[in-house]
């Protein structure tokens, strides 16, 4: 992930760190790098083009208020970006009644698949995520790949796929465990 | 650790939670280290998931949109600071500031000391000829006391202000001393609660979604109650709360409980005898107004 006209060496974390001592030609580099990412994902979870980006849009700007608490140590650039971002992108679904509201197959089938590995967008830590979450039995690595692309709670989720409630909870829980063992295992 | 609660925290790292799961797990969290670091590896190890995302582009212009963004929600174009970084700079523009201060008042000095000096000088020329000119010698002399006297206003003024400055660092340093006690305090306050959390779910069937949670004082004997979506009970019915001691089978009675028109309740709860340690709980329907004893209508019973 890197723009034409920033040297390969600067990473996210360190654009990130910059826009939090109020560099916003290193915010608007880090929003070139990670905006495409955070824009397909809000699309996938608001279905609409439209308000998607409008929570792009607010997204982006409370990132730069927030930017000055980033800590690389903690957490790469990306990831906090989604970690912001995300739980914005439920509020607005939850005032549009989309959190609530049982989502039809058709449309779930429509959902575009994590990148895998191999794919050569990925880095060294995405290639081992992909990596370790093929490794997972199918049924937990869909619940775990729709609930993280949709944005629904496990009871909407769960009834959307025409599972029980106790077992989409109980996939989930093992799979993100397993998920998490694995990576650690990787690292 | 609580299979419940780690199964809340995989849930939680989706965003997949509702608000009173969310209570829930964070009550949990509150007693169990182990469970707010896990939970804060799946946080991240969701939020890593966007690493998978494959990037769609945002329309066009949507870095302008961001920056009048930016400008609209009254932040302009610098980040807000944190805490600490205001608290960082509001110290060095104090320490600026007194540093400024003192070299003026150095600067004030030097210059009436050699005020003082040119006019000894002065004084020194004139007394030759005093005799000649008494008169003249006579004025510079009243203007050399008026200038030993704005010498000694100004000293005064020097060591008032630095007697204040020494005040506010002892007023200071008093409320960060004060500060200190109360954090160590409160540490200490911490350190000597000791909850228990225990999470119900029931078998019974026609109360089957209702969960119930109890964050338990076991030194104190007290606790907090929280009912979610509990079935609404007839016009003549009640639900009570009993509390029963460690290694006893005699249930304490803890009050009737009101949930809403949603069939929740949060409140604090207290045995009508004192009751302490890892006691457990017990939740029945019972006629209006609450029971001596419990029946046998037991909705939830653990802890």
């Amino acid at each position: 992930m890197t723009s034409d006209d920033t040297p390969i060496e600067v990473t996210d974390e360190e654009l990130l760190q910059k826009a939090g001592r109020g560099d916003l030609r290193s915010f608007e580099q880090f929003y070139d790098r990670a905006g495409g990412h955070i824009f397909s994902l809000l699309c996938q979870m608001m279905r609409d083009e439209r308000v998607a980006a409008e929570v792009l849009r607010d997204g982006f700007a409370s990132l730069w208020k927030q930017a000055a608490a980033y800590d690389p140590e903690r957490c790469r650039a990306l990831p906090w970006a989604v970690m912001h971002l995300r739980p914005q992108a439920i509020e607005r679904m939850r005032v549009l009644g989309r959190r609530s509201r049982v989502v039809d197959s058709s449309v779930l089938d429509q959902t575009t698949p994590l990148m895998e590995a191999g794919d050569e967008r990925l880095d060294a830590r995405g290639s081992e995520l992909a990596v370790a979450l093929k490794k997972l039995p199918a049924d937990q690595r869909q619940l775990i790949e729709q609930g993280f692309s949709r944005g629904l709670n496990y009871h909407i989720l769960a009834e959307s796929l025409e599972v029980p409630s106790e077992t989409a909870k109980t996939n989930i829980h093992r799979g993100m465990l397993r998920l998490l063992e694995l990576m650690k295992g990787a690292a | 650790m609580d299979p419940r609660h780690e199964e809340l925290a995989a849930l939680s790292a989706l965003d997949m939670l509702e608000s009173d799961e969310k209570r829930v797990l964070a009550g949990a969290g509150l007693a169990d280290k182990d469970l707010r670091g896990l939970e804060e590896e799946l946080r991240l190890l969701g939020a890593e998931l966007g690493l998978l995302v494959a990037p769609v582009d945002p329309p066009a212009e949507m870095k302008k949109r961001i920056r009048a963004a930016i400008r609209s929600q009254g932040g302009g174009l610098l980040p807000r600071l944190s805490f600490g970084t205001l608290i960082a700079i509001l110290g060095w523009l104090l320490a600026v500031v007194a540093v400024i201060a003192a070299g003026f008042l150095w600067t004030e000095r030097t210059r009436l000391s050699h005020e003082l000096d040119a006019a000894s000088k002065a004084i020194a020329l004139v007394v030759p000829a005093a005799n000649a000119s008494e008169g003249k010698a006579l004025t510079l002399e009243e203007e050399l006391n008026k200038l030993r006297q704005d010498v000694d206003k100004k000293e005064e003024a020097l060591k008032s202000q630095i007697e204040s400055l020494k005040k506010s660092e002892g007023e200071a340093k008093d409320q960060v001393a004060k500060l200190l006690a109360e954090a160590k305090a409160a540490e200490k306050r911490n350190a000597e609660i000791d909850w228990k959390i225990t999470m119900l779910t029931t078998d019974v069937w026609e109360y089957r979604r209702g969960v119930m949670t109890t964050v338990w004082d076991r030194l104190r004997g007290h606790g907090m109650l929280m009912l979610d979506k509990m079935t609404r009970l007839e016009s003549g019915q009640d639900y009570q709360l009993w509390v029963i001691a460690p290694g006893s089978d005699k249930a304490v009675n803890a009050g009737v409980i009101a949930v809403d028109k949603n069939g929740a309740f949060q409140g604090e709860f207290k045995p009508t005898t004192p009751v302490s340690g890892d006691a457990k709980f017990l939740l029945t329907v019972e006629k209006k107004g609450g029971a001596e004893s419990p029946s046998s209508a037991k909705i939830f019973s653990g802890g």
